[in-house]
């Protein structure tokens, strides 16, 4: 992503080929390999997380004895219908109970993950029946509970206090006391230890003498039935007899554990696909840690032949480096108090058409059916509200003339002249009906002030010292009118802690914005010849979505993780507990 | 006295895409950091890293509050010679001043053009401007800056010794404080 600053590479730096290189030529194809790094690699943005019940106060409906509560978790889909998933332990004769089942799920940053909680007081004559057959409608209801898995992460301690509420009772005024119910969320990652070899052989040889040998290694995880994993493998070198490969990481979760058994195999890379093993080690990552220190070499093997022993080689395996580091999640930042701060800016320009009539994509529908910008501003602000502490967010327009003024290419949406900000996601919606009726459209399309001010508001707070990461999402109708100030504009952003997301909405030729995006193209440069340090733009244009669809605005939503960890560990930013 | 000058913490981290005529660079090539024609600091030579040649190594170099840029030279000692393949000038605006706060490290990168103006591949580089030698104090507590006080602390810098470059006629004075200095 045109990111200069150094990354892990977990063995992918080697897998694949870096395109960059002067001896590309020898990248070899792997493709399992490939595969399986992509989907256990460092993309991966599933957190698997898991929840721990407690109550307090909870409502007695047994007669002769307290209550037996057991707790039933419900994920909520966008439409709002309720999927059971989990059923806790019944806890015996208690009010105040703490379960001790533990209910995993994964996070996804980029969905709204609602989650709702029912408890119930399990009747006496079913404490021998298996909580899984337990019929929910046989027994007594005690409360429910929603909340947002996001709400759960992003408490300092990752515990929510939720009020237990009746849900039929919507009628009557006062509710009784129903009690709380604590949630508190737990990472289960086993391991965030990335640990970097640097691994060197001597004296490989091979069928004859004089032959060529390009070794690499492929280190792979042993596992009880079957063939082992590869977890990774190194670059090929060109005929090296006693080769030095590029330091390898490996974070610890590749490949179970510490003292999990590897094997390490050395191959003689073969145009044709088909390599010639050369010989292998088995040694846990432990095992090479002891060789480092102990510098000495560790003799390969020749795997056994049909009736023959194994063959112990002339050639040895040395490690000239092995180091531990611990890599910090996106939870681990937001444990430590980082929040990411939403900030919106709202094309205004006339080509979106006056607003009064029906093919506007700015026309408020009376039957209250959300037009482009407003479904925009909901899905990405929806899941990013939670994130942000205060939930007050920076809103701007541009491209319009404010009542009595000059055509603005950065006014503040709620009219004010002094601040810009607006109140939760309502404000937005809110300042955006009004401005639509208190301006009117112009054009053109100008980016440049917009990003400049949401930069200046993320060095601001770097200065104050703030622990923030801000998102600046724009929507727009249209092709930027002048690509290179919007090109310097974000080369000067590009070291701050910012990501901007661009939504197109409407039916332009949206091809021009896509170079915005350095994904799908170079890095950007500016006009003074400053190239810009990461990417931090991603494009996408807006389909309306039918409800059950995935929307193409969580694609956009799923890297936000990614760029706010790379950003905090370039800076070695590490969280604070 | 005040100072006159700061001092620079220049992280030459890498470069991509070198060409000399069209041909990528093969090897043995190195960067050198300038404020001007006598003051200059350069990185070791990068031998095998060829036309994405990677250095990671820190240079200190002073540089007077009036210079407004710093210039950042790619060379490359090729069979004929010494060649500059590429120079980028860094304006002094992109690490300080603005609303950056101090000590902040900065991420550039900047287009290399070479003798002829053409494009020739970019340079990666991370600056920290330090205060100026009479705000700063021997105290090593205070080497992360007040105003980040309770939330991102970033890890202090090792002491960095000066690479050897030239350096006529600027005299570089540390001053002296004592343990029970108030």
């Amino acid at each position: 992503m045109g990111n200069c600053c150094s990354d892990v590479a977990g063995g992918r730096a080697a897998v694949g080929g870096t395109a960059a290189a002067a001896g590309g030529a020898d990248a070899a194809a792997n493709d399992a390999v490939d595969y399986y790094l992509k989907s256990r690699g460092f993309h991966a943005m599933f957190s698997p997380i898991e929840l721990s019940f407690s109550a307090t106060n909870l409502r007695d409906r047994d007669v002769l004895s307290k209550s037996d509560p057991m707790v039933v978790v419900y994920t909520k889909a966008r439409d709002g219908q309720p999927t059971e998933v989990f059923r806790t332990e019944v806890v015996l004769n208690s009010l105040n109970p703490t379960w001790i089942m533990k209910y995993a799920i994964t996070f996804q940053f980029e969905v709204v993950q609602t989650l709702l909680f029912h408890i119930y007081d399990v009747d006496t004559q079913f404490h021998d029946i298996d909580v899984k057959m337990l019929k929910l409608d046989e027994q007594q209801f005690l409360g429910e509970a929603s909340c947002v898995l996001s709400e759960i992460l992003t408490k300092p301690n990752r515990s929510l206090t939720l009020d237990l509420v009746q849900k039929e009772d919507s009628t009557i005024s006062s509710h009784p006391q129903r009690g709380q119910l604590v949630v508190h969320a737990e990472e289960c990652i086993s391991s965030k230890t990335t640990t970097e070899m640097i691994l060197r052989c001597s004296d490989l040889e091979h069928k004859d003498l004089f032959s060529r040998i390009n070794p690499f290694l492929v280190i792979s995880k042993t596992v009880e039935s079957g063939n082992p994993i590869p977890a990774c493998k190194t670059e090929v070198l060109k005929n090296d007899h006693n080769p030095i490969w590029k330091p390898i990481f490996l974070n610890i979760q590749q490949v179970g554990s510490k003292d999990s058994p590897l094997v390490i195999e050395c191959y003689n890379f073969n145009s044709s696909g088909k390599h010639d093993l050369i010989g292998e080690v088995r040694k846990s990552l432990a095992d090479l840690e002891k060789l480092r220190s102990s510098g000495a070499g560790e003799n390969l093997f020749s795997p056994a032949a049909v009736g023959h022993d194994h063959k112990v080689l002339k050639s040895q395996l040395f490690v000239d480096k092995f180091s531990e580091s611990v890599q910090y999640t996106f939870l681990d930042y937001l444990k430590g108090g980082c929040e990411l701060n939403f900030m919106v800016a709202i094309d205004f320009t006339a080509s979106n058409g006056n607003p009064r009539l029906p093919d506007s994509l700015h026309y408020l529908d009376p039957s209250g059916r959300l037009n482009a910008y407003q479904q925009a501003i909901v899905e990405v602000g929806e899941v990013l509200q939670f994130y942000d502490s205060d939930k007050h967010f920076p809103a701007w327009g541009f491209g319009a003339r404010p009542i009595d003024g000059p055509v603005s290419h950065c006014f503040n949406l709620n009219g004010s002249n002094s601040h810009c900000e607006v109140e939760g996601i309502q404000g937005i919606m809110m300042a955006y009906t009004s401005a639509l009726l208190n301006v009117s459209l112009a054009g053109p399309t100008l980016f440049g002030p917009v990003i400049s001010t949401a930069a200046l508001i993320a060095s601001q707070s770097l200065a104050n010292g703030g622990k923030k990461y801000f998102v600046l999402l724009i929507i727009t109708d249209g092709v930027v009118t002048d690509l290179q100030e919007t090109k310097d504009a974000i080369v000067k952003a590009s070291d701050l802690p910012l990501s901007i997301l661009i939504v197109g909405v409407g039916g332009a030729d949206f091809k021009e914005m896509e170079i915005l995006d350095a994904d799908k193209g170079e890095r950007l440069e500016s006009s003074t010849g400053r190239v810009a340090s990461r990417d931090i733009v991603q494009f996408v244009p807006f389909r309306s979505v039918q409800s059950g669809q995935i929307s193409v605005v969580q694609a956009l939503l799923a890297e936000l993780p990614t760029q706010f960890s790379t950003y905090m560990r370039s800076r070695d930013i590490q969280p604070n507990f | 006295m005040g100072s006159t000058s700061r001092t620079l913490e220049i992280t030459v981290l890498s470069c991509e895409d070198l060409r000399i005529g069209r041909k990528w660079v093969k090897k043995n090539t190195y960067v050198m950091v300038r404020t001007d024609p006598l003051n200059y600091r350069a990185t070791k030579m990068d031998t095998e890293g060829g036309a994405y040649p990677s250095w990671n190594q820190r240079l200190s170099i002073e540089m007077p509050l009036h210079e407004r840029f710093i210039t950042l030279e790619v060379h490359c000692k090729t069979a004929s010679g010494d060649k500059t393949i590429g120079t980028a000038r860094m304006p002094a605006t992109d690490f300080m001043g603005g609303y950056l706060p101090e000590n902040y490290l900065n991420f550039l990168s900047y287009r290399l053009r070479d003798a002829k103006g053409e494009r020739n591949g970019i340079v990666n580089v991370s600056v920290k401007a330090n205060l100026p030698e009479y705000l700063s104090s021997n105290d090593n507590d205070k080497k992360v800056s007040e105003i980040n006080a309770c939330s991102m602390t970033s890890k202090p810098a090792p002491a960095i010794p000066i690479e050897d470059g030239k350096n006529f006629g600027f005299v570089t004075g540390i001053p002296i404080w004592s343990k029970n200095h108030v």
